[in-house]
């Protein structure tokens, strides 16, 4: 199983490059021109992720996060989910970038195959940034009716991180 | 989160004031000087991923995935149009593929063509809840992560996420079905639409 996963990415590189020669593809022209597509898309995403990021550090430095985190902790440990990840399981709808922070802290202070460690890379799974999605794919609509989306995806979100939390468990 | 930003920054910004107002400043320059190396990261992982994604375009092989997915699609967003359909396949496999940052451009063109159409409540409503629920089949970056940080197991949580996002897609997937219903939303516009034509 794990050498089935560890193989798969550079597999799939493989297969992917002989299969575009097979189709007369020039494979270096055409991989390059993706590649130039990551600037402007980093470009276009460097506002947000600085200013959440501004945000998450201000968050912390005033001990505001701290003051959330005890507030919700108790809630969350009676559905089964470890106090050490509450802080992760806030900041994961609202920021991709603030998380991989949250849940690097935690697998340095817990350890990467704690029980804890482990709960928090599955809850970082479980869920994409729900808050951010929702602002860059439907910034420029006209009709904005997302508020039962919004709340449909937060339920899912805080439901799959508690069942994680269980499978964690178990496994 | 206009009015999120607002209200967390403002809230922080007069507690420190309180406690500490010499570290302001400094905690805004750390904050950015983050947000800046975070994206030289991701640049990296960009690359490599757009540039597989272009290869893929270019082979034929994202026009063959969209081709397969298509009537799930149809059936999930209950829409016809080839555009939109084509958008939202892409969008759905490279999200599949745990690419979420590549995904974002057919997900936010796929956004823009449901919002022309006359009921775009449902099918927006899908959209936005399977993007965030996430789709990912592999979580490729936690597993990097995991590697670079020496786990002892680092392919562990492969399948608890597996599960847990799958069982999230689904209850998202349902909630919708049940709270944005598809054929209801279409009633009541028509049925909006003859109440005006009457007046």
């Amino acid at each position: 199983m794990k050498y089935v996963l560890a193989v798969l990415i550079p597999l799939i590189f493989l297969l992917s490059f002989l299969f575009a020669c097979f189709r007369k593809v020039r494979v270096y022209d055409s991989f390059t021109e993706g590649v130039k597509g990551a600037i402007p898309l980093i470009l276009s995403i460097f506002p947000y992720v600085t200013a959440v990021m501004m945000l998450c550090k201000l968050l912390e430095v005033s001990g505001l996060e701290e003051r959330l985190t005890t507030w919700i902790t108790p809630l969350f440990s009676f559905t089964g989910i470890p106090e050490d990840i509450s802080s992760l399981v806030l900041m994961k709808p609202l920021s991709g970038s603030g998380s991989i922070a949250v849940l690097t802290q935690i697998l340095d202070k817990c350890g990467i195959d704690s029980y804890a460690g482990r709960c928090a890379c599955v809850a970082y799974g479980t869920a994409d940034t729900i808050f951010y999605i929702g602002a860059v794919y439907f910034a420029g609509l006209k009709r904005k009716r997302l508020t039962s989306a919004l709340v449909i995806a937060l339920v899912s979100y805080l439901s799959a991180v508690v069942f994680a939390c269980f499978l964690c468990r178990i496994m | 989160m206009n009015i999120l930003f607002v209200i967390v920054f403002s809230v922080s910004t007069f507690l420190l004031l309180c406690i500490a107002p010499e570290e302001f400043l400094p905690a805004l320059l750390d904050g950015a000087g983050k947000g800046a190396s975070v994206c030289i990261s991701l640049i990296a992982t960009y690359s490599i991923w757009l540039g597989l994604m272009r290869v893929w375009e270019d082979s034929g092989v994202t026009r063959g995935v969209s081709r397969l997915t298509k009537p799930i699609m149809r059936r999930l967003f209950k829409t016809d149009d080839e555009e939109t359909l084509q958008a939202i396949s892409m969008n759905v496999s490279v999200n599949l593929l745990g690419i979420s940052g590549a995904a974002t451009p057919y997900g936010i063109k796929a956004a823009k063509l449901l919002d022309q159409r006359e009921d775009p409540e449902y099918a927006s409503a899908m959209l936005f809840v399977l993007n965030a629920t996430s789709l990912q089949v592999l979580p490729t970056s936690i597993i990097s992560m995991r590697v670079a940080m020496g786990s002892n197991a680092p392919y562990d949580i492969v399948l608890p996420t597996l599960l847990a996002t799958v069982f999230s897609t689904f209850l998202g997937v349902v909630l919708t079905r049940v709270f944005v219903p598809p054929k209801n939303t279409v009633r009541n516009i028509r049925k909006i639409q003859i109440q005006g034509a009457g007046i």
